[in-house]
Formats: structure tokens, C-alpha cells, sequence
């Protein structure tokens, strides 16, 4: 078993997601240079393949999500024009010629070194960007007046583009193809008024016009006072905007054009590509007109093919150091790699070497893994028996004891390999948390309230398969939480509380699960109303109301049709689709349970078991079957002193250290028909065990004849046709071509807690599922 | 097995193998004193039966699960499935194995009989039998005089 007693790994982690984020770069990269070639090579021929044109629009797409994942502002415009421009190619708005293909492989080099400050090796190539990004302006811009690509023709900052909402996006544009002026506005807000502030800036600026965004710059504020810059559209004129603004004390300029006025204006209009570069020091040194038609005939395609399978871009990192960010060599002409223009062979062979030194694996090649490590533990079990023998026979003892030898050596490997493999499935939870601060940030904006996302724990790890399930029933708790949990900014100022709400991601390992919090300091959900809620949709009867716990009447927020049925209520949603988000969690083998304060918050907790690939079980036998418990969930196992049980309406526990213990008999809970007498005779008689099982706070005692012992298992799914099945997990072989129930403990004691429910009759729905 | 293959409906399979001028194979096999058959295509093999684990709760007609060379086969009683009378396993028992993509199955019957090499004319549509005939009923099969009552394994496996 990996070392799962560490929790926090801090930094190391985040390393590890920048890692991660850094290769899936680089190969992006690597196959985008790849597509390009093959492009290049296609347009010299007079043809071309739109499927290649749109696998790179994706490649750059993804790049683009990535670096804004990630903070890469720099890497995230350059993806955003690159992105238009493909967008553009794609819809057959310019044409595919030899420019535009020199301009995406100078993208691809220009992502190179990127990548490469991005991990520290180089200066940010901050001036070759400005270039990079005026001169795709001018491309889109001369191909597609009035289309597309017009945003790079404005000096907005990169870190802007980087990170608009699609709708943003979307509106800056339409105000571009409209003509419409840009004002670029920086205010200064005292946090404490920066509601009724903005609000007041918000009013003064609806008669001109539209506000397209308004981000904090993170300059220039101190502690209490926090810095904005507003992008605005509007048909007025700079000095009408200004008085408009006046008396609140912000600073209005319009933002120009790239294009439009000031030093760089005129050689665009002049030139579709800027034939010169801007300062002599300025890197990617464009050849002159006459040398770009002369590329054109020379017929390098080939010989980049021979030189290697990747187009060789990058400058060396060891170079990249000592270089300042002006570039003083300039790179080899985009693609072009002419023996005697290239600077050396030796340049040549460090610029292959790829940033990245990780692979990334299909999944299903490591579970394939996986089911061969269970395999041989099946063997090593065969061998553990086969030893035995051998060392209980006098003749063979020097064989047996050397038998002994190997097969613990054979076992240790076994042991390390499994841990390796499954090392290489945990993934960090920040994987999707990273996800869900874009879901808070659009959310929050969708119902105009304020919303901080506070994440702990994302170094928490967890099997790959487990993250992927994640995401949807996540977005769901915290789409909840912001929706229903927190309240508008005027409801919270009345009640004292914060304009902007929080909502908590919390991960932390515990044992073998991993428990994630969704925690909000909203409004809570109130008893009361959630049982006169159930009562007036008749889920619940009133006088059962009274029988039920607290945690039972949050629990009722699962049943399905709870709050589907009829939404607009005054605590509406909560409950809206959390059945879906429990019966997810359940697949995954976790459980969902909500604590909730009224007026406080609510704080919904999962509990999840570290891997799904090979588990530690305790082998049990009920009536002569075998069924297996998972160990993760096992707390210990005691003698079932008959004695001790007391039952209470069918229902029986055990008191143990104190504390009451529910049972349930597997043979009963089965209906398993008792083995023959013949059978129990030949066995040696045994006490019953109570297994004692706990799944986040919940504890319940499985009764079984009889303990087998400790296995580690590879568990298999139950097929479809066994879909209704409830209160397995899934089935494995314990070898001697028996299969063993793998019992889900979760399910189990929901069922047994169900059960006391369908006494009383409350929950209907839940058992159907 | 393609996926094509797989989705169409065995009775969609006869006619066209038919219209092309080919012969379906079907594998025939006894429950209850009757002869059964299904496409031999679906059945990707057949076994003596082995340790079958029970599982507690899983439909009647469900017998357990068992492995087969590290694969979960899910082991349906095809007299119950039919509802024909039950009857102990004995030495002439087999398992068809039949693969749905998304889960095997085997299929417990009597004994297996034959393959029949079936063309159109000699598959007769389940409506002969009269009335309202079960979803599960293909067609029926008359090779020399005899009578297979010819099974669409997909309603058979919608438990």
C-alpha cells in the first residue's frame, strides 16, 4: 500500500500540477509543429485538409484553457489570437498561404519559449509576444475586414484577453464589428463601499454605453482599497465619458489601435505583415518580402523530415539563459532550416530535447497492469501453499526452506510493483478544483452575487478513475451552494454577514478515504421547513416528521423528487438533482452527508475511497458462501457474544465499549439458506464474528460465520444485467475458480438505516433506484 | 463481433445472409425436451459448467456469476428465462457464452444438439406458431423436418 499516513505535501504538489500542465504542453506543442509541418507541406502542393486546420484549432484551444488553468497570461493570449486566426483559416475567412503558416510556426516557437520561461529556463519573451500578437492582428485584419481577429488590433492587455468570459468575449467583439470605441476606465474602490461604488459607476456609465468587464488589476490597491480596470464600449466621445465619470474619481482613456494611430501605424496599412521589425534588437527578425518568396521554392520540406520528425524551433534552453529578453541571435527563419543558416549542428540536437520528462498513459493500460499484478497475487497465494507443503515435508525441508526464500523476495516485488502502479493512477484533487473556480466565477456572476472559493487540500490524491467521476456531482453541490446557499448582497448586509459569500473546497485524506467538503456560509437549510416541505409533497407523513433525526431530515434533500417536483420554493433547489449527486457518489463507492445551521451554512461532506483498482478485503464465510469485505471499511472484528444483543422493533445492536453498535446478519439480511448439516459437520465449528465496519461516521456490525483472512484483491463490476442488485460492490476471485460478493458497506448500512425508514414508511423512492 | 452485427436483430441477420444467397449457422440445443437454437455468431463459446456463486438478490432467472479466465460471467437459468419447467443440472448441462459488449453472459441449457446450416426458406416467422408470439421468438427453423425454435438473444438478455 502507497504511504497514505501524509497529508499534507504542499508544495511539492502544486510542483507536480505545474509539471503536469508543462508536459501536456509541450506535447500539444510537439503535435501542433507536427500538424504544421504536414500543413506546409500540403499548401506548397496547392491542397489542403481542413481536418488538420481543425486539429490544430483544438491543440491551440486547449493550450489556451491550460494557460489560463494555470496563470500563463502570456501563453494564454498568444493561444486566444492564434485562435482567431485558425477560426478564421477554418471557416475560410483568409486564405491558407504561406504567410499565415509562417506565422502559426512562429506561434509554435513563440510557444516554446514560453514554455521554457514558464519553467524558469528563460526571460519571459515578452517584446517577440507584442510582436507576435500585432502581427497576427495585421494578418486577421487584412484577410477578413469586419470579421473575427479585430481584438488584437487594440491595445488591450494581454491579461485581460486571457481571461474574459465567453460572453465578455462575445460582446467586445460585437461592439468591434459595430465600430464602437473602446475606453479603458481604473478606479479605485474602498472594499468597505465597493458595492454602493460601483453601483454608482455602473449608473453613470449605462447612458453611454456598455461595460464589457471589470477585473482587479492587483496594482496600486493596499490592503482596504482594491484597484479596477473597466473595459467599456461606447459611441461617445472621450471627454462626454470623462464628465460623466466626474466626481468619481476615476481615469478614463480610450484604447488605441494598434493600427490606429501612434508609431506602429504605418507600415500596417502599408503591409499585410510587418516587413521590418520594430527595433533592431526585437527578436523573430523577419526576412524581407523577396527572401519570404524565395523560401517558398526552397524545397525544405524534405529535408526537415530527414533532420528529425519535429520542425526544430526552439532555441536550446542553455542558450535561452544567458539571452536577454530582446533576442540578440535571431531564431532561424520559421521552419526553415537551411544547413548553412542553421547555427550549428550541436544547436540543432539540445533544441530537440522536449521540456517535458513525462508520458502520459491511457488508463486503461495501467488497470490492464493492474489486472496482472492480480493475477500473480493469485499465483503467489497457489505458491504461499505449495511452500507450506514443501516446508512441512521432512524429505523436501532444504527445498521448501529455499522455496520460502524466493517467495518472499516474489512477494515484496509484487507489493512494490502494486504500489507503483498505483502511484501512477493517484492524481491531485486540484486537477478538478482548478475546474470548479471557473464554474464559482460564472456562477457567482450569472446570479450577480459575490462569491470567494477558498480551496484546501487540492495536494490531496486520489485514483485518476475517481477524479474524472468527480467534476459533475462537485459542480453540482457547489452550482447549490452559490444558487441556494448564499444569499444577495442585501439580505447578507442585513444579517450582518459579508457582501461576498464563501464557499470552502476542502480535501483531506483520512485513512484509506478521502473525505471533500463543499462548505458555504450561506443561509443553511432549516429543519423545519425541509419536514413541512417533505410533508406537503407527502413523502412524509407529520406524525413520522417527529421520529426522525436531524441528520435523517437532511438526508431527505437525496430523495428523488424531493424538490424536483416543484422548485419554486423559498429554499428552493438544494435538494435539485443531490439524489443524482449521491447515487454518483455512490458508484464511486463513497457516501454524501449534509450538516446545516440555519443562518450559518451548510457543509456537505463525500467520503471516498482512495482507489478503485485493487483492494484489501476481509474474506468472510455466511452459510457456507464466501464474501468479501472491504478492509478500508473494517474497523475491527469481534466474537459475537449472543448475550450481548438486545433488539428493538426487529432491529438488533450490541453494546460495545460503551457505545451502541447496530447489527445485521448477512445470512438474514440474504436470505441465505442455511448449508446442509453433512456440510457444518465436516467443518470445525466456529463462533459467529461481528465485523465491525465504519463508513464516515456511521458504524454498523456485520454478522458472519466465520473470518478467512486478509486478501488484496482486483475487483471486477457486477454486469448490467445484475444492475438492481444492491449492497454489492462487485465480485473477485479468490482463487480456486471461486468467486467471492465483494460487499459495499456504504450501501449496506443505508440500507439498514432505509429499512428503519420503510417501518415507519417515510422513504419510498430511495429503494426503487 | 462487430458492433454493427451486434446491434441488428438476429431475425435482421437471417434475411439478409438469405438475400445474399448465404446460409446461417445456427447452434441447437434442448431445454425441456424442445429444441432450441440461436446464431452460432452469437456465442463465442461453450463450456461444462463450472463453480457458479449465487448472488443473493439478483433476478430469479439469474443462477450467479462465475469467472472465466479472469472475466465476470454472469450465468442465467435459460429454462427459467423461457419459464420452462427447472431442472437439476446434470452431466449433459452447458453454458453458451454470449458476449453483449457490455457484459458477458452464459446461457444454462440441457444439452447442445447441433449446428444447422439454416437458409431463408427454411426459417419460418415466428407468427406460425399463432397469435401473439413472445419478442424473444426469431422465427422457426425447419431443417429436414425438424422444428428449432430459433431465439433473438437481445429480448432474452433485457432482465
Amino acid at each position: 500500500m502507497p504511504d497514505n499516513s501524509g497529508g499534507g505535501r504542499g508544495d511539492s504538489s502544486v510542483e507536480k500540477a505545474r509539471e503536469d500542465f508543462l508536459s501536456e504542453a509541450q506535447e500539444l506543442v510537439d503535435g501542433l509543429s507536427r500538424d504544421l509541418l504536414l500543413v506546409d507541406q500540403q499548401t506548397r502542393r496547392g491542397e489542403s485538409d481542413p481536418h488538420i486546420v481543425n486539429d490544430i484549432f483544438r491543440a491551440v484551444h486547449t493550450l489556451k484553457g491550460l494557460a489560463g488553468l494555470f496563470g500563463a497570461v502570456r501563453m494564454a493570449a498568444v493561444s486566444h489570437e492564434l485562435e482567431e486566426l485558425l477560426d478564421d483559416l477554418r471557416l475560410g475567412r483568409i486564405e491558407l498561404g504561406v504567410k499565415v503558416v509562417d506565422l502559426l510556426f512562429r506561434g509554435v516557437e513563440l510557444y516554446g519559449e514560453l514554455l521554457l520561461a514558464e519553467k524558469g529556463h528563460a526571460p519571459e519573451p515578452t517584446q517577440a509576444v507584442e510582436e507576435f500578437l500585432f502581427s497576427l492582428g495585421a494578418v486577421t485584419h487584412q484577410g477578413a475586414p469586419g470579421a473575427g481577429g479585430q481584438v488584437a488590433q487594440y491595445e488591450i492587455d494581454s491579461s485581460i484577453l486571457g481571461v474574459l468570459t465567453e460572453y465578455e468575449e462575445h460582446r467586445l467583439r460585437t461592439n468591434m464589428k459595430a465600430d464602437v470605441a473602446l475606453y479603458r476606465i481604473r478606479v479605485q474602490l474602498a472594499l468597505t463601499t465597493i458595492d454602493s461604488a460601483l453601483d454608482d459607476l455602473k449608473a453613470a456609465a449605462r447612458p453611454h454605453g456598455e461595460i464589457i468587464t471589470y477585473l482587479p488589476t492587483g496594482s496600486g490597491s493596499d490592503a482596504d482599497r482594491i484597484e479596477l480596470e473597466i473595459l467599456m464600449a461606447s459611441h461617445a466621445e472621450l471627454e462626454t465619458l470623462r464628465g460623466a465619470f466626474r466626481g468619481l474619481d476615476v481615469v478614463v482613456e480610450a484604447v488605441k489601435k494598434r493600427g490606429g494611430g501612434g508609431s506602429r501605424s504605418s507600415q500596417v496599412d502599408a503591409t499585410p505583415a510587418p516587413s521590418v521589425p520594430l527595433a533592431p534588437a526585437a527578436a523573430p527578425a523577419q526576412p524581407p518580402q523577396d527572401e519570404l518568396d524565395e523560401a517558398v521554392v526552397t524545397p525544405w520540406p524534405s529535408e526537415v523530415a530527414a533532420l528529425s520528425p519535429k520542425p526544430v524551433h526552439t532555441p536550446p534552453p542553455a542558450e535561452r539563459g544567458s539571452v536577454s529578453p530582446a533576442l540578440t541571435v535571431p531564431p532561424p527563419f520559421p521552419g526553415v532550416v537551411h544547413p548553412e543558416a542553421a547555427p550549428g549542428a550541436q544547436n540543432r540536437d539540445l533544441s530537440l530535447r522536449s521540456v517535458s520528462q513525462t508520458v502520459r498513459v491511457d488508463i486503461r493500460k495501467l488497470d490492464n497492469l493492474m489486472n496482472i499484478v492480480g493475477e500473480l497475487a493469485m499465483v503467489r497465494a497457489a505458491l504461499g501453499r505449495i511452500t507450506e507443503r514443501a516446508r512441512g515435508d521432512a524429505r523436501l525441508r532444504g527445498f521448501g526452506s529455499e522455496l520460502h526464500r524466493l517467495q518472499r523476495s516474489f512477494e515484496r516485488h509484487l507489493t512494490q510493483m502494486q504500489n507503483g502502479i498505483l502511484e501512477v493512477r493517484m492524481v491531485p484533487l486540484g486537477q478538478v478544483f482548478e475546474k470548479l473556480a471557473r464554474v464559482v466565477r460564472q456562477i457567482s456572476r450569472e446570479h450577480d452575487k459575490e462569491v470567494n472559493l477558498v480551496i484546501t487540500g487540492a495536494e490531496t490524491e486520489i485514483d485518476k478513475l475517481i477524479v474524472e467521476e468527480l467534476s459533475d456531482p462537485l459542480m453540482h453541490m457547489i452550482r447549490n451552494a452559490i444558487d441556494h446557499g448564499i444569499e444577495s448582497r442585501e439580505e447578507r448586509s442585513l444579517v450582518g454577514k459579508p457582501a461576498a459569500g464563501t464557499v470552502a473546497l476542502n480535501a483531506f485524506q483520512k485513512g484509506n478515504h478521502v473525505l471533500i467538503e463543499v462548505e458555504d456560509d450561506g443561509m443553511g437549510m432549516s429543519p423545519e421547513v425541509l419536514t413541512e416541505t417533505a410533508i406537503k409533497r407527502g413523502i412524509l407523513k407529520r406524525e413520522e416528521a417527529e421520529e426522525l433525526t436531524t441528520r435523517e431530515i437532511f438526508n431527505l434533500v437525496f430523495v428523488p423528487g424531493f424538490t424536483t417536483r416543484e422548485t419554486a420554493t423559498d429554499f428552493s433547489g438544494r435538494g435539485v438533482g443531490m439524489d443524482v449527486v449521491k447515487t454518483n457518489i455512490a458508484k464511486l463507492g463513497g457516501v454524501v452527508d449534509i450538516t446545516s445551521e440555519v443562518g450559518i451554512g451548510t457543509k456537505i461532506t463525500i467520503t471516498l475511497p482512495i482507489t478503485l483498482a485493487i483492494i484489501s478485503v476481509l474474506g468472510v464465510e455466511v452459510h457456507g458462501r464466501s464474501f468479501a469485505i472491504p478492509l478500508a471499511s473494517v474497523e475491527e472484528a469481534i466474537v459475537l457474544d449472543e448475550a450481548l444483543v438486545r433488539s428493538y422493533d426487529g432491529r438488533e445492536a450490541l453494546t460495545q465499549r460503551g457505545m451502541t453498535l447496530p447489527i445485521c446478519r448477512l445470512a438474514r439480511l440474504f436470505e441465505l439458506e442455511a448449508p446442509p448439516l453433512s456440510d457444518v459437520g465436516a467443518r470445525r465449528p466456529s463462533k459467529p464474528c461481528v465485523v465491525i465496519a465504519s463508513v464516515g461516521n456511521r458504524r454498523l456490525g456485520l454478522v458472519v460465520d466465520r473470518l478467512i483472512g486478509q486478501q488484496d484483491i482486483v475487483i471486477k463490476a457486477l454486469g448490467p444485467s445484475l444492475r438492481s442488485v444492491r449492497g454489492f460492490a462487485g465480485a473477485t476471485e479468490l482463487g480456486d475458480q471461486r468467486v467471492g460478493l465483494v460487499i459495499d458497506v456504504a450501501a449496506l448500512m443505508d440500507e439498514v438505516m432505509a429499512s428503519e425508514k420503510e417501518r415507519i414508511g417515510v422513504v419510498e423512492g430511495a429503494r426503487a433506484r | 463481433m462487430s458492433i454493427g452485427t451486434r446491434k441488428r436483430p438476429d431475425r435482421a441477420v437471417a434475411r439478409r445472409a438469405a438475400d445474399v444467397g448465404k446460409r446461417v449457422e445456427y447452434v441447437a440445443f434442448g431445454l425441456a425436451g424442445e429444441a432450441y437454437a440461436v446464431p452460432i455468431a452469437r456465442i463465442t463459446e461453450i463450456l461444462k459448467p463450472l463453480p457458479i456463486t449465487p448472488v443473493p438478490r439478483a433476478p430469479r432467472v439469474v443462477i450467479g456469476v462465475m469467472t472465466v479466465r479472469g472475466r465476470l460471467v454472469t450465468v442465467v437459468d435459460l429454462r427459467r428465462r423461457l419459464r420452462l419447467r427447472e431442472a437439476p443440472m446434470d452431466s449433459r448441462s452447458r453454458i453458451l457464452i454470449t458476449d453483449t459488449g457490455e457484459e458477458r453472459v452464459g446461457l444454462l441449457v440441457d444439452e447442445v444438439l447441433q449446428v444447422h446450416r439454416l437458409a431463408e426458406g427454411e426459417i419460418e416467422p415466428a407468427e406460425v406458431l399463432g397469435g401473439d408470439p413472445q419478442p424473444y421468438i426469431a422465427g422457426i427453423g425447419r431443417p429436414e423436418g425438424a422444428l428449432l425454435v430459433l431465439l433473438d438473444l437481445r429480448p432474452i438478455l433485457d432482465l
